[in-house]
């Protein structure tokens, strides 16, 4: 494979053209390579928003981006078929997002069939929760909360920024702000993503997880939330043997929930006044 | 039947309601209080290790039962689940040792008959579905609905700036 030496090449082109984050010319170079197989259908989707991508606003892009992992990953794990549990998660989550100062994105959130304990955030505002870690709230408070740490990867563009990063590396960089054609367009996303939701398996760095935790407790006080229910979460999560398979990604992706509380409990501490009479609302909560 | 159902509820109702009648223990050593409140009156000292009965939490603060004494103590400073033994001792090793053991999970393994997990691979291998996806859009609410919803929760909004992380 020449891809080391591209690789290499980028680098270095790409050490230049950080700042830019358009590598325009280094794609010239490259568009002899074959692109990465086509590997789903959304190559061809007919959603006249992601028309609107080339030239689009960096929102239109975040969004394109997110609904393309949001759709990867529903197709490993599907909503949960139930209405009313999707209106309320999306109730619940659209207050929370209310306060998070990113008007300008459409929230979405959904519940997922797994077993697993887990949730996603995909950029743009697309937030999914599997079943298995529904299953393990106890009121409403703790599933905004859990909300409120996944809208903090959106707001502060934590995957968006690893996925920037790794687009200089691995050449997809320059294509969506080229003038070529829709089709090259989704290709160039799908390049930029990597295979399936695999995105979602890397893992972000720590310390973005501990920052997530921190805008989540604030996010969910805001929304007039107690915002000790996220910590109560990763107090039951942490609960759950490291050897049991349903949150064998989750301790992987992320530091484990006791060291997320030690850091999260220090951080709070100094706010006890302000987090104070926040409300649970248990009985409103939609159980499964 | 009937009788059986009612046992079965029965059963149902002890497991649930105390919901935080649990063990737990203490990480770092801390103080007791009669209230939850950072200037209540002191009551005793809390030693690294000790063990606790976990009563119900309020804020950041969870009641507890300690060597006959009941009292209120930070939520930081208190971990679910049996005190780790003296050699795994040393505050937060203690808890992840206990947890790598698998000891303190006893009681909340999920069951393993149609566990439909969601690893590496499948992710990898996930193909996008449109269906899917527009399905979850139609789902979203409006501004307005969710203000509605959080009012009807009396939920109210309020101004709090983001924290900072711990100092070191």
């Amino acid at each position: 494979m020449k891809f080391k030496a591209i690789l290499a090449a980028s680098l270095i082109l790409g050490a230049a053209a950080v700042d830019a984050f358009d590598l325009g010319g280094l794609v010239k170079a490259i568009t002899k390579e074959p692109s990465v197989a086509p590997d789903s259908s959304s190559q061809q989707t007919k959603q006249p928003g992601l028309l609107g991508l080339l030239g689009g606003t960096p929102v239109e892009e975040e969004v394109a981006i997110g609904r393309e992992i949001a759709g990867r990953l529903l197709g490993a794990a599907p909503l949960v078929d139930n209405q009313q549990l999707q209106h309320y998660i999306n109730l619940v989550g659209g207050w929370v997002a209310k306060q998070s100062g990113r008007s300008d994105l459409i929230w979405h959130f959904g519940v997922i069939e797994s077993d697993d304990i887990n949730a996603f955030a995909a950029p743009g505002g697309y937030i999914l929760v599997t079943k298995g870690l529904y299953k393990k709230l106890h009121n409403e408070a703790e599933l905004a909360g859990v909300l409120a740490h996944e809208i903090g990867h959106i707001i502060k563009q934590h995957h968006l920024k690893i996925l920037k990063q790794g687009q200089l590396i691995d050449m997809g960089g320059g294509i969506l702000k080229s003038k070529v054609g829709g089709g090259d367009k989704g290709q160039a996303i799908g390049k930029m993503i990597g295979s399936g939701a695999e995105i979602l398996a890397r893992g972000l760095d720590k310390s973005a997880e501990y920052e997530a935790d921190r805008i989540g407790v604030v996010l969910a006080a805001r929304a007039g939330y107690d915002a000790y229910a996220l910590p109560s979460v990763l107090q039951e999560i942490g609960h759950v043997s490291a050897g049991d398979s349903s949150v064998a990604l989750l301790f992987k992706t992320h530091p484990h929930p006791e060291k997320r509380l030690v850091e999260l409990g220090g951080a709070m501490d100094e706010y006890v006044e302000e987090f104070e009479n926040g409300k649970i609302v248990a009985d409103r909560f939609y159980r499964l | 039947m009937k009788l059986s159902e009612w046992l079965i509820c029965m059963v149902l109702l002890a497991v649930v309601t105390p919901l935080y009648a649990e063990p737990g223990y203490i990480i770092r050593s801390s103080v007791l209080m009669d209230e939850p409140y950072r200037d209540a009156t002191p009551l005793a000292e809390l030693e690294e290790g000790a063990s606790v009965e976990i009563l119900k939490r309020k804020g950041g603060w969870l009641q507890i039962e300690s060597e006959g004494k009941s009292g209120w103590v930070r939520m930081s400073k208190i971990r679910k689940g049996k005190a780790p033994t003296q050699a795994a001792a040393g505050s937060e090793a203690g808890g992840v040792l206990d947890l790598a053991s698998g000891r303190a999970g006893t009681g909340n393994v999920v069951s393993a008959t149609g566990v439909r997990g969601l690893d590496e691979e499948q992710l990898k291998e996930a193909k996008f579905d449109a269906g899917q996806v527009k399905k979850l859009e139609s789902f979203t609410v409006s501004e307005k609905k969710a203000v509605h919803f959080a009012q009807a929760g009396k939920l109210a909004a309020r101004e709090l700036d983001f924290i900072p992380a711990a100092a070191e």
